[in-house]
C-alpha cells in the first residue's frame, strides 16, 4: 500500500492532536477532491510502518490516529489499513481510532464483508460519504461537506444502529 | 576630592582620566602624544583642586583646555575643542535625521519599536522625539564609557534606556486589596474603598491606568479572582436587600446565605426564599457580567502615557475556589469568549491562567470546569495563557489550601513573561514587587566573535555556520568554548556592573516622584515620606540579565543548534546554566535580586542582527535572517514535533527566574478543537515547564463576522467579503493588523513553522 502522507500531529482531523495517515488510492473522483493526486493508487510511496510507528510512539501529543486519503476503506486497501491499526493498538492500547471514507457506512454493512466488520468494531469514530462541492460549507467541524455524518461508533454498536458523534 | 559627573552622582578624583583625555587630543595633532605634558597638566590641576571641596565635569574641563591654551602645545587645546564640538555637531545631525524620519511617519523601524503603540498620533509623536534625544543624554552622561562602548557595539542592549533619566522602574504585580479596601490616597483627590463589583472592578482599572504612568513597563493583577470575590458577595447582599424593599418584607435573614454556585437559572418556578435567593443570584451574576465586560473594555480603550497607549495590562486567576471567585472567573472568561465592540478579540488585558493541580487540573477538581472553559476561550481569543504552579520552581511551601490568603504564595506572571517570585529579602511572592530594570546579551555577536579568535588561534580557518562541525578538530572546539566562556563571563560582569549602576541612579529618586506606587502599593513603600529617597524599598525588585539568539550562538559555535543535536542542547544548558551561576553570584556580590531572563525579542533582535551581519556577513544559520530567535527557543523555522520543543525548551524555565515563556504555533482552528489547548498545558504540565502560551491565527470577516485560522484569508468563503481582519500574537501581545510590526519581527512571523502539519510528508 502505497501513502501520500503522514502528519505527525495536527488538530484538524478530530478530536486533539492526531497522528494522520493519508493512503493513496481512490475509486470515488469526486469533483473537488481535496487531494486528487492521491486517488492514484500509486501516488506517494510505500508505506514504511517501523519508521511511522516509532513516530507516534515518541509522541505523547497525541490522543488518536487518523486514517484519510484517498479511500482507507477501499478493497484494495483496508486489509493494510487493519493491519496498521492493529499494530498501533498494541503500542498505545488508550488510542482512539477516527477514519474518514468515501463510501456511506451503509455501503460499508452491505459488504458483509468480515475484513470491513472487523474494522468497524475496532474504530472509534467513522467520517462517512463522499465530498459534495455544492455541500461544502467552511463552517463544518471536521467535515467537508454537510452530506457527511461524524458517526460515534462505539455508540452504534451499542445502540445497534446509528448514533452521530457529539463532543463533550 | 571628589568630582561630579554630569549625572550628578560623585565619584573620586582621578588624574589618568585627564592624563587619557589630553593624549586623545593630543593623538589627533601632528606633533603627536607627549606624556610630559600631559601628566605635568593632570597633576597641577590635581595640586590645584586639592583641600577644596567639590568640581563638575566640566569645570575641570575648563582647566585642562586653559593649561593646554597655556602650554607650548596650543594646537591640542584647538584639537581638544573640535573634538568636543564635533561630537556635538555630529549628535545634532543625527537627531535631525530622527526628527525628520519621525515627522514623516515613515515606515522604518524606529517608529514601530513596540507593537502596541501608534507612534503617528501628534502624542505618539511627541513620545518618540523624547525617547529619541533621551537615548543619547543616557550613552554620553549615564553609561560608562566600557558600558557604552558595549551597548554601541551591540554587545548589550538597555531594555527601556529611554526611562533611564526618569529613574522608573520596570512593572508591579499590583496587591489591590489595599486600593479595594482603603480607597487611593494618591493625586488628586482620593476615592473611597470599593462597596460593590463594579466599582471594584474599575478601581483595578484606575490602580493600572496611574502607576502605568510611573513605570516604564507592565502592569498585572496577581489574583483577579480572590481581589474581587468579596465584592461579589457584596453584590449579592445589595440584591438581596433590594429585593426586601421591594417586597417590603423582611429579608435580613437572608443576608449571610451562602450560594453553592453563582449560576443563573429561570426563577419562575421557584417559591419564597428560594426565589428571592435564585433572582438575587441571577442579578448578581448579570452585574459581575458587565463589570467584567466594562472591565476589559476599559483596558482596551483607555489611554495613558501620552494618550497614545493602553496600559500594558495582564491578569493572573484561576485558582480561587470560592463560589464568588468562581463567579469572577466564570464571567471573566464568558465576556472574554464574547468578545469586545463587535466582538472583536480584545488585545488586553493578558490573561493568565494558573494551572494547579488539585484545584483546577484533575478532573476533580474543584474548578476544573472553568479551566476547560478557558482552554475553549484561548482557541478562539488567544487568552488565557497557563502559568504553571506546579513547575517546582513555581511552588511555596507556605502554600495550605485551607488558607484564605494562599494566593500570596502562588506565583504570578506579567503577560509578556516577566517573573518576580524569589526575594532575598523576605518571603517568595510576586505581590507588591517587580523588575526594576533587565538588559540583554548578544549571545550570537560574543559566539561569532569567539570562533574567529579560535581560528586566528589554531590556524583552522572555515567559514562559520550550519554544517562547519566537519572542519573542526578537538583543540579547536575546546578552544572556542574556553574563549566564548570568558567573554560571557566579561559580558555578563558588564551587564551586572551597569544594572547596580541603574538601580543606584534609581535609588536617588524620591517617594513623591512614584505617587500612587510609592504609598504602599511596591512592598513596604508604605513606611516611606513623600520626601523620603525610594533607596530602602527598592530591594525588593529583580535586576535580570538577558540574553538572545542561543540558537544561532550554538549554530556558531558548533555548527548545530540545540532543536536538532544533543550535544548542542547539552552546550546550550552549559551556557545558560553557567549565567545563572554567575547571577547567583551577582545577588551575592551586591545584595540584591539578580536573575536570568529568556528575553522576549521585540525591537530589539532586529537591531542585533542587522549590526552583525553588516561587521561579519551573512553566515548561515547564524545572520542569515533579519532576526536572531528569542531566547532560548528552538528557532521558528524548524520543523519537529510539540513535544520535541517542548522537551528541549522545557529545562531554560527552571535556569531563568526572571521569565521564560514557550510557545505552541497551531495550525488548524483550535475553536474546533479545544482539547487541543489542553494537550499543550498537559506538555507544561508534564516537562516542569513554567509559563506558556498558544499561538495561531484567528481570521475574521468583518462583513458577516466568519471566522477561521487561516493566516492569508483574503476573501470570505461565506459571503466573499476581502474586508478581512488577522490578529496573530506578537511578544505577548496580540495585534490587529501586522502593519505596526517591525521588519525584524515581520520576517519571524514568516518563517514560524507551525506545529499542525508540520511534519507532513507530501510526496511530490
Ligand atoms: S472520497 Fe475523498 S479522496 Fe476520494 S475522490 Fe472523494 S474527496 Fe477525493
Ligand atoms: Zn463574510
Amino acid at each position: 500500500m502505497n501513502i501520500a502522507g503522514f502528519y505527525d500531529e495536527s488538530i484538524s482531523n478530530g478530536v486533539g492532536w492526531r497522528a494522520v495517515l493519508f493512503v493513496s488510492g481512490c475509486p470515488h473522483h469526486c469533483p473537488g477532491c481535496h487531494n486528487e493526486k492521491a486517488q492514484s493508487f500509486t501516488y506517494g510511496e510505500p508505506i514504511d510502518k517501523k519508521n511511522l510507528l516509532q513516530r507516534i510512539q515518541e509522541n505523547s501529543i497525541l490522543r488518536g490516529l487518523t486514517f484519510s486519503g484517498g479511500e482507507p476503506l477501499c478493497p484494495e486497501n483496508i486489509a493494510e489499513v487493519l493491519d496498521f491499526l492493529y499494530e498501533v493498538k498494541k503500542i498505545k492500547p488508550n488510542f482512539d481510532f477516527w477514519c474518514y471514507t468515501g463510501y456511506t457506512y451503509e455501503e460499508l454493512l452491505k459488504r458483509q464483508d468480515p475484513v470491513t466488520e472487523e474494522f468497524l468494531n475496532q474504530i472509534d469514530v467513522l467520517i462517512d460519504g463522499r465530498f459534495i462541492l455544492e455541500l461544502k460549507d467552511p463552517d463544518l467541524t471536521f467535515k467537508g461537506s454537510k452530506n457527511q455524518r461524524i458517526i460515534d461508533m462505539k455508540k452504534t454498536r451499542e445502540k445497534k444502529s446509528i448514533v452521530l458523534w457529539e463532543n463533550e | 576630592m571628589k568630582i561630579i559627573k554630569r549625572d550628578g552622582r560623585l565619584c573620586e578624583f582621578d588624574r589618568q582620566k585627564i592624563i587619557d583625555a589630553i593624549c586623545a587630543a593630543m593623538s589627533r595633532t601632528e606633533k603627536g602624544v607627549d606624556l610630559q605634558i600631559a601628566g605635568r597638566i593632570a597633576e597641577e590641576i590635581e595640586k590645584f583642586c586639592e583641600g577644596k571641596n567639590e568640581f563638575s565635569v566640566y569645570e575641570i574641563q575648563d582647566m585642562v583646555e586653559k593649561k593646554l591654551m597655556d602650554s607650548s602645545r596650543k594646537e591640542v587645546a584647538q584639537s581638544y575643542i573640535i573634538y568636543r564640538y564635533n561630537r556635538d555637531v555630529a549628535r545634532k545631525s543625527k537627531t535631525k535625521d530622527i526628527f525628520l524620519d519621525i515627522i514623516g511617519a515613515k515606515a522604518n523601524d524606529i517608529t514601530r519599536e513596540n507593537a502596541n503603540m501608534n507612534a503617528d498620533t501628534p502624542a505618539g509623536m511627541m513620545m518618540k522625539f523624547a525617547s529619541e534625544t533621551t537615548k543619547p543624554f543616557v550613552d554620553d552622561f549615564l553609561l560608562e564609557s566600557d558600558v557604552r562602548e558595549a551597548v554601541k557595539k551591540r554587545y548589550i542592549h538597555i531594555h527601556d534606556k529611554d526611562y533611564y533619566p526618569t529613574k522608573s522602574l520596570t512593572c508591579l504585580q499590583h496587591p489591590l486589596d489595599k486600593i479595594l479596601n482603603e480607597g487611593f490616597r494618591a493625586g488628586h483627590g482620593s476615592s473611597r474603598p470599593a462597596k460593590r463589583i463594579e466599582t471594584a472592578a474599575f478601581m483595578g482599572c484606575i490602580s493600572m491606568e496611574t502607576i502605568q504612568n510611573e513605570m516604564h513597563g507592565g502592569q498585572a493583577i496577581p489574583a483577579f479572582d480572590y481581589y474581587l470575590a468579596p465584592f461579589v458577595k457584596k453584590t449579592f447582599q445589595e440584591e438581596i436587600k433590594k429585593i426586601g424593599e421591594v417586597i417590603s418584607k423582611d429579608c435580613s435573614h437572608l443576608m449571610n446565605y451562602q450560594p453553592e454556585d453563582y449560576i443563573r437559572k429561570d426563577a419562575g418556578d421557584l417559591k419564597g426564599d428560594e426565589r428571592y435567593l435564585q433572582v438575587a443570584i441571577n442579578n448578581t451574576v448579570n452585574r459581575v457580567h458587565q463589570a467584567m465586560e466594562s472591565f476589559i473594555h476599559n483596558m482596551n480603550t483607555i489611554h495613558s502615557r501620552g494618550g497614545n497607549q493602553v496600559v500594558f495590562s495582564s491578569i493572573n486567576y484561576g485558582t480561587d475556589t470560592s463560589a464568588e471567585g468562581r463567579c469572577v472567573i466564570r464571567e471573566l472568561l464568558n465576556s472574554t469568549l464574547e468578545g469586545v465592540g463587535n466582538h472583536e478579540t480584545a488585545i488586553f488585558p493578558i490573561q493568565i491562567w494558573k494551572k494547579k493541580r488539585g484545584i483546577n487540573y484533575e478532573p476533580t477538581d474543584r474548578n476544573y470546569d472553568l479551566y476547560q472553559f478557558a482552554c475553549k476561550v484561548t482557541a478562539k481569543r488567544f487568552f488565557p495563557n497557563y502559568i504553571n504552579l506546579d513547575a517546582t520552581f513555581n511552588q511555596n511551601n507556605l502554600w495550605k489550601e485551607e488558607d484564605p490568603e494562599r494566593y500570596r504564595y502562588e506565583c504570578a506572571t506579567m503577560g509578556c513573561r516577566t517573573r518576580v517570585f524569589e526575594n532575598r529579602f523576605g518571603e517568595k511572592t510576586s505581590i507588591g514587587r517587580g523588575n526594576l530594570s533587565f538588559s540583554t546579551i548578544n549571545l550570537p555577536r560574543l559566539a561569532i566573535e569567539a570562533a574567529h579568535l579560535a581560528q586566528e588561534r589554531t590556524g583552522l580557518y572555515f567559514p562559520l555556520g550550519e554544517g562547519s562541525e566537519k572542519h573542526m578538530t578537538r583543540i579547536y572546539k575546546d578552544t572556542v568554548l574556553r574563549i566564548f566562556m570568558n567573554r560571557l563571563e566579561y559580558y555578563c560582569d558588564l551587564t551586572a556592573r551597569q544594572l547596580y549602576e541603574r538601580y543606584q541612579f534609581q535609588c536617588t529618586a524620591l517617594a513623591k516622584q512614584f505617587p500612587l506606587l510609592m504609598k504602599g502599593m511596591w512592598m513596604e513603600s508604605e513606611k516611606l515620606n513623600p520626601d523620603d529617597r525610594v533607596e530602602p524599598v527598592l530591594k525588593h525588585g529583580t535586576l535580570s540579565i538577558g540574553f538572545i539568539g542561543l540558537a544561532e550562538c550554538l549554530v556558531a559555535l558548533i555548527g548545530k543548534h540545540h532543536g536538532e543535536d544533543e550535544n548542542a542542547q547539552k552546550l546550550g544548558l552549559k551556557i545558560i546554566t553557567f549565567m545563572r551561576d554567575l547571577c547567583v553570584g551577582y545577588a551575592e556580590k551586591y545584595n540584591l535580586n539578580f536573575s536570568v531572563l529568556a528575553t522576549p525579542a521585540e525591537g530589539l533582535s532586529g537591531g542585533f542582527t542587522k549590526y552583525d551581519k553588516h561587521e561579519f556577513g551573512i553566515i548561515k544559520g547564524v545572520t542569515d535572517k533579519d532576526y536572531y530567535t528569542n531566547s532560548n527557543h528552538v528557532p521558528v523555522w524548524y520543523k519537529c514535533t510539540a513535544e520535541h520543543k517542548a522537551k528541549i525548551e522545557a529545562p531554560y524555565h527552571d535556569l531563568t527566574r526572571a521569565g521564560h515563556i514557550f510557545y505552541i504555533e497551531l495550525d488548524g482552528d483550535a475553536v474546533k478543537n479545544p482539547e487541543s489547548v489542553q494537550a499543550v498545558v498537559d506538555l507544561m504540565d508534564k516537562y516542569n515547564m513554567g509559563y506558556g502560551s498558544i499561538n495561531h491565527t484567528r481570521s475574521r470577516c468583518m462583513n458577516c463576522g466568519f471566522e477561521n485560522a487561516d493566516a492569508n484569508l483574503e476573501r470570505c468563503p461565506k459571503c466573499g467579503s476581502t474586508d478581512i481582519d488577522t490578529i496573530q500574537r506578537i511578544t505577548g501581545y496580540l495585534v490587529g493588523t501586522t502593519s505596526r510590526w517591525n521588519s525584524a519581527k515581520l520576517a519571524e512571523l514568516h518563517d514560524r513553522v507551525t506545529h499542525d502539519e508540520c511534519c507532513g510528508k507530501e510526496s511530490e
